[in-house]
């Protein structure tokens, strides 16, 4: 595979794509050309414009000026199904199934034309049977694990039988053996049919894996071109940062877990009685699912312990159990060896345990409220006297920490809603701390951020452990887990399958055991 | 305690009576349909996201210019029409304020509510139309039935309008691309908006439907059974057309179901009084006064209807996005 | 100079100088379809509106009348405020009223005891059944999940057909005085000693329930923005998971909320009572539509207890003034499409700067990821 295309023409041309959101320029004049027979990763941080920029190719977003042609002929793209017609299909991140719809009814969503179900169902299984994508076309999508809707999503793309392919960040749900296959069935469908394939990442590791050439965004411009063959991890990391990062918090951002390994053996000493203790988890969706079965974990003061997992097998229900959302059928929460009741308003919080959740609009922060209140959401009787609030008092403690946490706002009464989701991240980040906790419970704190406030985070995350503070982290992204934890646990469908110390780190095996692997695991 | 048994003895012989005559069916089916025709649209809007509270509204609209497109024209048919057209100017109202400019939904529906009970009552007081009951069509053979047969095919001929919409929502919720996208958009709206679906289009349209249905439903009870307008006409049927999709667990059957069974209320709070007076030889008591006394007989669908709620109310059943507004980017 | 229209166009100002102009509009665009309709009718818009006028404020003794009227509609508007700042939609006002209402005249006519303590036990129990009545939501809402907008609503009918029956039964409220020529159907009207007291200003004569109405306003208006309550209160309309992580419990607070929301209608009945609705009597449509005109306020006032009063008083003067309208020939009726009208218009712009104010926040998040 040549690494430059001086000669043939592009399939895909893009030409001063420029889009504005209100007054950020999410891409800015980008050219890029996309080539039949190659997989050209575009690489860049979170905020990079990568996603904007497939967007408009998709037709998911209009571009304010700029150019598209496809095979030489300009076109205007409007929305994905026309997209479709002019063979481009895209591979989104999660959000494109629908649980309560049959795998063959996903498969048809976004189309136009008369609802035939025999010949979809017929055209799922021919997929299915080329591309070796096992699935079974009449299941229900909320019934399959991350992998398999990956699948489902590919099915659907491939049903138009797309020239030009783009994948969203491909592998963020799925195991280090899910991602091998998912390359090799690109791999195939790139040799044997000739198609173009743009892959969006932020991470370094997968990038150099399977691209054939690269592009760089950063701050919605193109910063640089190269073949793969001629990249490696630490300028490619540069440019895409803008300068040098510390591999320790920065590997995390960047996807690259070769630090971790070369960090390792610095792990912090275990010591005493656990601060944190949950014994035999188990509880059920009201539906029946189950959610938690059997789960027992244990955090040490000053210790970081990382979770790590696919998504969907218990992390979510697990720290609606540490918010006191979600109550436990059978098993305990013990804070300090006290028992805390689960589901009791308020109960966690009490016991010492801060959360910064997955999605901090769900239960992290309330947008319509301001800085301040937000700042003092599960604190506020500490600034109240006779059951009236203190204002004076709770604005002090909000400039305090906007200026410790750096967090950039017009002033402490702007609505939380107003500031960018890493600001948004900040104040969540500064109000689980301020507390003064005995445990962090963190889960995926840094998803969606820029490398800057991935790297405070980190750095923030760290820092907490070494005053004391016991640290859970779950995290989806290995990189993450492999760079802040002192020891690393697994979670596989509602259990702890495996667990390992920073010393006896190895990449290989935790990659099996998020599988679900436990083979060879009777040591453990 | 002789009296006591006695009387007992004779509430039960009244139950009983009413139970058996084919008067009390009559008004269940008649009421029942009222109740599916806009809880069935109903339905498809909740389907798509929106607990649609305008669907009061909607029915009341309908009965009403249902009645003045008699009142002019004298035909049923063309007072139908107006019907569907009179819920539809309301389900647009909802449907735009709600899904084009984002304001709340119950807000909405409750001032269109509002505004609906404004307008008929005032051009009511003002035109004054008259209204009249279509012709009874007995169907052959299946009007024979003993009992069910009279309720169900011995009717005025609107009601018979209600038997093909049934499947024909069904086909559309399941067989067509429409009705798939309206199913998408009321479980993961994120989702189908990245698949290429305009969500709050496919939510318009599907209260648009369910403003049809209730409209024609409206139509229906005037231009049907009772042959006139009234304001009170409605009387909040509407939102027990909406207890009876919870009922039915957003599946078409049981809502259709449900329909039925708060109809069957309402017929035998209707039928009771009559049924009651014939009975030979006549029956009395303290009970039977309670039993039928009017009070308790019209609060008697409502009551049923919040038990029936309070006790099969399963959250998880819902279409997971009902009554989340989409905007986009927003999640 | 540059500078100088820079601050004029300051994007504030701007966007403050769009909102009142959608305003405007709107309101021009409601009032524009009332006035077709009249026309429509063969009436003068213009002589209507005169008439409005006059029998709200202009006439002798008029405004009274209006503040009179106003202390319900905004005592109902109150407890819808508190329901929707807590996150629930209790609409079942009108019920609630009629509810308390029966309590009022259940005190008053069927309890011994001196006047005065009668009048404030019945109004403090007023407001206890409005709330239980509500609270049957609230329990609906919280043991299995019965969305309270639908409850409150059915509960809205029973409560009708309730004091229908009361009204009926001796043992209940029924006016027991068989001296009359033909019984009423109606409770016993109130002794004077349990009426509210009344006030006369200039001519104008009105009670207490509109002193108690403005004070429970500021006092609610305060307990939202400066207390922990109405902290933690907001914090559970606005994201209940916060709410319960944070210690606020949504099944004690929001019962708490819906019980308060109930109570204030239920207070609004027995204000309208006490303050010589119906002849100070329980009667078959007692509640006159002042719940459900009374949410509107709420909704026009957007949720706020301040805004809620000027509301309540250009509502409680539609009404009033359309006592006026008989002599233009014109329906009464017209007031109702008018106020919702009025509703519908003031959704408009609030929602547009909704879409704007998502589409800045959009920018800014640079809808990446």
């Amino acid at each position: 595979m040549p690494a430059e295309h001086s000669g043939d023409a592009p399939v895909l041309q893009l030409r001063e794509m420029t889009k504005r959101y209100g007054e950020v320029v999410a891409c800015d004049h980008v050219d890029l050309d996309l080539h039949r027979g190659e997989i050209h990763g575009i690489l860049g941080e979170n905020g990079a414009g990568k996603s904007t920029l497939m967007k408009m190719v998709i037709g998911l977003a209009l571009p304010d000026a700029g150019t598209i042609r496809l095979d030489g002929e300009a076109v205007r793209l409007h929305d994905p199904v026309q997209a479709a017609r002019h063979g481009i299909g895209m591979v989104h991140q999660h959000y494109s199934l629908v649980g309560a719809l049959t795998v063959w009814e996903n498969v048809a969503l976004g189309e136009k034309g008369a609802l035939d179900p025999g010949s979809t169902r017929d055209r799922v299984v021919e997929i299915t049977e080329r591309y070796g994508l096992e699935v079974d076309p009449d299941a229900y999508v909320r019934d399959l694990t991350a992998g398999v809707r990956q699948r489902v999503e590919i099915i659907k793309c491939l049903r138009h039988e797309p020239r030009i392919i783009i994948l969203d960040e491909p592998t963020a749900v799925l195991t280090p053996a899910e991602s091998e296959h998912l390359f090799e069935v690109l791999g195939e469908g790139v040799r044997r049919e000739g198609w173009a394939v743009a892959l969006v990442s932020h991470k370094l590791d997968e990038v150099l894996a399977a691209t054939d050439r690269i592009t760089i965004m950063r701050n919605g411009l193109v910063v640089d071109r190269v073949a793969t063959a001629d990249a490696d991890a630490h300028s490619l990391a540069r440019e895409m940062v803008g300068r040098e990062v510390t591999l320790r918090t920065g590997a995390a951002a960047i996807g690259s877990v070769e630090a971790p390994a070369a960090a390792a053996g610095e792990a912090a000493e275990v010591k005493g009685e656990p601060i944190l203790e949950v014994r035999d988890a188990a509880t059920r969706a009201a539906d029946g699912r189950v959610l938690l079965d059997g789960l027992s974990l244990e955090v040490h003061p000053g210790e970081v312990v990382g979770v790590a997992g696919v998504e969907g097998n218990g992390q979510t229900p697990l720290v609606r159990v540490l918010e006191s959302l979600l109550r436990l059928e059978t098993g305990s929460v013990r804070v300090d060896g006290e028992e805390i009741p689960t589901c009791r308003a308020g109960a966690m919080g009490a016991a010492g345990i801060a959360v910064i959740p997955a999605d901090r609009h769900h239960s992290g922060c309330v947008p319509d409220m301001t800085v301040a209140e937000n700042l003092v959401l599960g604190s506020v009787d500490r600034f109240a006297e006779w059951g009236l609030l203190k204002r004076e008092d709770i604005k002090a403690h909000a400039r305090v920490l906007i200026e410790e946490f750096d967090i950039h706002c017009p002033s402490c009464d702007t609505p939380l809603g107003q500031l960018s989701g890493g600001n948004q991240q900040r104040v969540v980040l500064a109000q689980a701390l301020s507390v003064g906790p005995k445990v962090l419970v963190a889960h995926q704190p840094t998803r969606g951020l820029d490398v800057g406030a991935i790297e405070y985070i980190g750095g923030r995350i760290t820092a907490a452990a070494e005053s004391g503070i016991g640290v859970l982290l779950l995290s989806t992204d290995l990189g993450e887990i492999a760079a802040l934890s002192d020891r690393i646990v697994v979670i596989y469908e509602g259990r702890i399958i495996g667990e390992m110390s920073r010393a006896e780190f190895d990449m290989e095996r935790l990659g099996l055991l998020i599988g679900g692997s436990t083979a060879g695991e009777d040591a453990a | 305690m002789g009296g006591f048994f006695e009387s007992l003895g004779d509430l039960f012989r009244a139950l009983f009576e009413v139970f058996t005559s084919a008067t009390m069916y009559g008004s269940a089916v008649r009421l029942g349909a009222l109740l599916a025709f806009a809880a069935i649209g109903e339905m498809v809007a909740e389907k798509a996201g929106t607990i649609n509270i305008s669907v009061e509204g909607s029915l009341l609209a309908g009965a009403f210019t249902g009645t003045l497109a008699y009142h002019q024209t004298g035909s049923t048919a063309l007072g139908l029409l107006a019907g569907v057209a009179g819920g539809l100017i309301i389900s647009w109202i909802q449907a735009n304020m709600s899904h084009r400019l984002t304001a709340d939904q119950f807000v909405v529906g409750l001032t269109a509510n509002v505004l609906v009970l404004g307008v008929a009552g005032f051009l009511n007081g003002v035109i004054d139309p008259k209204a009249a009951s279509a012709g009874i069509l007995e169907i052959p053979l299946l009007s024979d039935i003993p009992l069910i047969g009279p309720a169900l095919f011995g009717q005025r001929w609107p009601l018979y309008l209600l038997y093909p919409i049934i499947p024909l929502t069904w086909w559309l919720l399941y067989r067509t691309r429409w009705g798939l996208e309206v199913r998408a958009v009321g479980e993961n709206p994120q989702a189908a908006d990245v698949s290429g679906i305009d969500v709050n289009k496919r939510r318009r349209q599907s209260i648009y439907y369910g403003g049809i249905l209730a409209g024609l439903g409206g139509a229906f009870i005037v231009l049907g059974p009772i042959g006139s307008f009234e304001t009170g006409i409605i009387g909040g049927r509407g939102f027990i057309a909406i207890a009876a999709v919870y009922f039915g667990g957003w599946r078409l059957g049981g809502v259709v179901l449900g329909s039925f069974l708060f109809g069957l209320a309402d017929g035998f709070r209707l039928a009771l009084p009559s049924v009651i007076a014939n009975v030979d030889p006549p029956l009395e008591g303290a009970m039977i006064d309670g039993l039928s006394n009017a009070s308790f007989l019209a609060a008697l669908p409502y009551v049923l209807t919040l038990l029936v709620m309070y006790l099969i109310t399963k959250e998880f059943r819902q279409p997971a996005a009902l009554s989340q507004p989409f905007i986009r980017g927003l999640r | 100079m540059t500078a100088r229209t820079d601050t004029l166009l300051d994007p504030r100002v701007r966007s403050g100088l769009e909102m009142a102009g959608l305003y405007v509009l709107s309101l021009a665009g409601a009032l524009l379809l009332s006035g077709l309709l009249v026309a429509a009718t063969g009436n003068s818009a213009f002589k209507v509106f005169g008439a409005l006028l006059d029998g709200a404020f202009l006439a002798p003794g008029r405004w009274g009348q209006t503040l009179v009227v106003a202390a319900p509609m905004l005592l109902v508007a109150l407890g819808m405020v508190v329901g929707v700042k807590a996150g629930f939609f209790n609409i079942g006002q009108e019920g609630q009223l009629l509810i308390g209402a029966m309590a009022m005249a259940w005190v008053g006519t069927r309890w011994p005891g001196p006047g005065p303590l009668l009048l404030f036990v019945g109004l403090a129990l007023s407001m206890a059944f409005g709330g239980g009545w509500a609270g049957l939501a609230a329990l609906m809402r919280f043991r299995r999940g019965v969305p309270e907008v639908i409850s409150t609503l059915l509960l809205v009918f029973v409560a009708a057909q309730f004091s229908g029956y009361a009204i009926t039964a001796d043992w209940l409220l029924r006016d027991l005085d068989t001296t009359g020529p033909t019984r009423s159907v109606s409770s016993a009207p109130l002794d004077e000693a349990i009426r509210l007291p009344v006030l006369r200003i200039f001519g104008n004569e009105f009670n207490w329930g509109i002193v108690i109405a403005l004070a429970l306003a500021v006092l609610l208006a305060v307990a939202l923005v400066r207390s922990v309550w109405g902290f933690r209160l907001r914090m559970l309309g606005h994201n209940p998971a916060v709410a319960q992580k944070a210690g606020v419990a949504s099944t004690r607070m929001g019962s708490l909320a819906l019980f308060l929301s109930g109570g204030l209608a239920g207070l609004a009945g027995a204000v309208m009572l006490a303050g010589g609705s119906s002849g100070f009597r329980v009667t078959s449509g007692f509640s006159q539509n002042f719940g459900w005109q009374g949410l509107l306020v709420a909704l026009l006032a957007r949720s706020s207890p301040i805004l809620a009063i000027p509301m309540a008083i250009v509502f409680a003067a539609l009404r009033t003034g359309s006592g006026f309208l008989a002599a233009t020939g014109v329906d009464r009726k017209i007031v109702d499409v008018v106020q919702a009208l009025l509703v519908l218009a003031l959704l408009i712009p609030p929602a547009v700067q909704f879409i704007r104010d998502r589409r800045k926040a959009l920018a800014m998040a640079g809808e990446e990821a």
